[in-house]
């Protein structure tokens, strides 16, 4: 988890492009929001690996959005129960349940459902979001921050030594 | 575009996926084995042995080989084993952690079979051994009961007789009244002293009175003879209204003595259970232990798959395995994927009585995620006992209350040595017609039971060992029965339900018995009766020649009544008459005499 969160750090402060770095993080969200084990997850793994995206990034907000999941699943449990009894819906879901890859994808259960619909929802919003807020840390932040006492005292850190081989 | 593919990152994917695979592959077998072994022991509470599991990808499936499941109750014996099976899985549903098997086929089934080594997991309960115990002790109690019938002089010698007491009766009575009856008879006058009467008459009456005086000395030697002859006459009929008092109490006592037998053999009877209301209901009591066993067989294989088939309807149990929140909605289809389904099985079942086929379908402990109930049928076919058999099984836990059904059909089940259960009697052959139905229906109150079974039995032959007289009367008494039928029911809740036995049997054992029982009887009342009636000639012989004798004086003293009042009425009127044909003899002589002197 330290590499993991160091090579973030690098990430963020090398030449590697933002939307790389977001669009990792946004992966990442529904794969925390949803039951772990699950096929869809692995598309997701799939996807991740063979997008030119940080995937140490993906890692790392894969650990933070579990956190978040923790706060967020009842309400997606509930969007999950919502949308699967919608009988506007009911049709959708009778004629996707026919299907096996849809079964596989675990789209009737409530958690999965709820947790992929509120990460999709807010996929292109955080991916732009982050995609901003990583360019603005680039240009303001990070010259700002090396200039701190604290980040010269932790450069001189075991972590930073790592970091800077990881660099290396 | 390409430039956002990173190849090694599919390729890194490609092998992970993919030794991801080939563990599986790998690992799939033991991983099964020891799921089998594991949940199987704990479901059957004993050990469950896999010899070996493979796993293949096409079919994608698992073969089996031997496996045993061991009895709880009896450790060195298996419940059923089987030599090998195999099991096609469908791979979508696999992916989603479901066992759903396409077919399943077991070859070599066989049930309670040996072991070599002990299949317990722990030490078993003495439940087993307390009803044994209870069993021997129960057929201590019956042999006792039926197998030490005493012998007619133990049964008088043991028992109250009515006909001992009518016979001390009887005594009493007759020692009393006789007492009284020969005081009676002491006053009455006897011949010698009629002889003098009539002397004394004859006296008084016969020859000429001489005179007045001797007319009055005549008439009161006569009155006073009247007044003996009233006294006399007194006495007499005293002693015959004593006698006619003295016969009809003595005849009463008669009679009860003479009924007496006959009501203490009827005690007797009743007591002892000899006769054919006794052996009435005797269908139940011979079937009923043999009933009860395959009952209880059926209700343990039902109490152990019966948790599997009903803990399949609450999926929010189930979600929390999965995760804290969070289910799975289900919806029409069809093809559902429960947690564990076998959408078909065959299997060949080696019995003694011969190879079964047992087929099953959509066998799943999530029968509401399936909405179709599962069924198992067991066919069997020239086998050695039974011509065709089948039983069909219907488990519907797909709503509330469920509902399973059990029904069975044997056609020529040709029985052999069936043990009756009482009087080391046993159903040497029949052959069998039999159709049952049995369901159960289970709802938050429990479950309920309504069970029905017919039974026709034909070509019926008994044989039995018992040496006792019930035993052998019994077996005579089957042994006359050539065919019957059995009609079982039971009601109520499955753990305690309400068995009924009914059967023609009931009559026609208890007409046998009847006929049987009536020889038996006979000879027995008549040792009885011929015993009764030595008490009855104790007590009654002696006294039957006394009161003749009674009836013999009674006659003596009508007549002696009837001499007296002849000598008292007939002697006086003859003296009258004579004083009368006196009289007007000398008045017509005296008138003769007086016409004479006039011409």
């Amino acid at each position: 988890m330290l590499s993991s969160l160091a090579k973030l750090l690098k990430a963020l402060n090398s030449e590697t492009a933002p939307w790389q770095i977001a669009l990792a993080l946004c992966l990442a969200l529904p794969v925390a929001l949803t039951p772990f084990w699950g096929l869809h997850n692995l598309l997701i793994l799939l996807v991740a690996l063979l997008i030119r995206c940080n995937f140490s990034s993906f890692l790392v907000g894969l650990a933070l959005f579990s956190l978040l999941a923790m706060v967020v699943d009842p309400l997606s449990v509930r969007l999950g129960e919502s949308l699967l009894a919608n009988p506007a819906l009911i049709d959708t879901w009778t004629s996707l349940y026919q299907n096996d890859f849809w079964r596989l994808m675990g789209f009737n259960h409530t958690l999965t459902l709820g947790g992929f619909v509120i990460a999709m929802v807010a996929f292109a919003p955080l991916f732009v979001v982050l995609r901003v807020l990583i360019n603005q840390y680039r240009h303001r932040v990070m010259v700002w921050v090396n200039k701190l006492k604290v980040v010269q005292v932790l450069k001189a850190s075991k972590f930073y030594n790592l970091y800077q081989s990881l660099a290396g | 575009m390409l430039k956002w593919i990173r190849w090694s990152g599919l390729i890194g994917f490609v092998v992970v996926v993919a030794l991801l695979a080939a563990f599986f592959v790998l690992a799939a077998g033991p991983l099964v084995k020891m799921a089998i072994e594991s949940v199987g022991s704990k479901a059957a509470g004993a050990r469950v042995d896999v010899d070996d599991v493979a796993f293949n990808l096409s079919p994608l499936g698992f073969e089996l080989g031997r496996m045993t499941v061991a009895n709880a109750d009896k450790p060195m014996e298996n419940l059923l084993e089987f030599q090998s099976a195999a099991a096609t899985v469908d791979l979508a549903p696999l992916l989603l952690g479901k066992g759903i098997i396409r077919d399943l086929s077991v070859n070599g089934l066989q049930f309670n079979t040996t072991r070599t080594t002990s299949g317990a997991l722990e030490k078993s309960s003495s439940t087993s051994k307390q009803s044994s115990a209870v069993a021997d002790a129960a057929a201590s109690v019956k042999d006792s009961v039926v197998g030490n019938l005493p012998s007619a002089s133990e049964i008088l010698a043991r028992e109250s007789l009515k006909t001992d007491a009518a016979g001390s009766a009887l005594k009493e009575t007759f020692d009393r009244r006789q007492q009284q009856v020969n005081d009676a008879l002491a006053a009455v006058p006897d011949d010698a002293r009629l002889a003098q009467y009539q002397v004394d008459v004859k006296a008084i009456t016969s020859g000429k009175v001489a005179s007045l005086e001797d007319f009055n000395e005549r008439k009161k030697k006569l009155d006073a003879l009247k007044e003996q002859f009233k006294a006399d006459k007194k006495s007499i009929n005293t002693a015959k209204d004593l006698i006619g008092d003295s016969r009809t109490e003595i005849t009463e006592r008669l009679k009860q003595l003479k009924a007496a037998p006959g009501e203490d053999l009827a005690s007797i009877r009743d007591k002892y259970q000899l006769n054919a209301t006794g052996a009435a209901n005797l269908s139940s009591l011979l079937f009923g232990d043999e009933a009860g066993e395959w009952a209880q067989q059926a209700l343990y294989w039902y109490e152990k798959v019966k948790p599997f088939l009903s803990s399949g309807g609450d999926e929010e149990q189930q979600a929390e395995y999965l995760r804290p929140e969070g289910r799975f909605v289900h919806f029409p289809t069809d093809d559902p994927w429960p947690e564990f389904l076998i959408r078909h099985t065959s299997m060949s079942a080696i019995t003694s009585a011969g190879n079964l086929a047992i087929t099953g379908t959509d066998l799943t402990s999530q029968q509401r995620v399936l909405g179709r109930p599962a069924r198992i049928d067991i066919d069997g076919s020239e086998l050695k006992t039974v011509k065709a058999l089948a039983i069909n099984i219907t488990l519907d836990h797909t709503r509330s209350p469920s509902t399973d059904l059990v029904s069975l059909e044997a056609s020529d089940w040709q029985l052999d040595g069936v043990n009756l259960g009482l009087g080391d009697t046993k159903l040497d052959s029949a052959m069998a017609q039999i159709q049952g139905m049995a369901q159960v229906q289970t709802d938050k109150t429990g479950d309920a039971l309504t069970g029905r079974l017919e039974g026709q039995f034909g070509q019926t032959r008994f044989d039995g060992n018992g040496q006792t007289v019930f035993a052998k009367e019994l077996l005579g008494a089957l042994n006359s029965i050539s065919s019957f039928t059995i009609d079982g029911r039971a009601t109520g809740p499955l753990g305690s339900p309400k068995l009924e036995f009914g059967s023609d049997l009931d009559k026609q054992l208890n007409a046998a018995f009847k006929k049987r029982l009536s020889a038996k009887q006979d000879e027995l009342e008549a040792k009885l009766q011929s015993q009764l009636n030595d008490k009855i000639s104790q007590y009654a012989g002696a006294y039957a020649d006394d009161l003749q004798a009674l009836n013999n004086n009674d006659s003596k003293l009508t007549d002696k009544l009837a001499q007296l009042e002849d000598l008292a009425q007939a002697k006086l009127d003859d003296y009258v008459d004579q004083q009368k044909s006196k009289a007007k003899d000398e008045l017509k002589s005296k008138a003769t005499d007086k016409l004479k002197g006039l011409f």
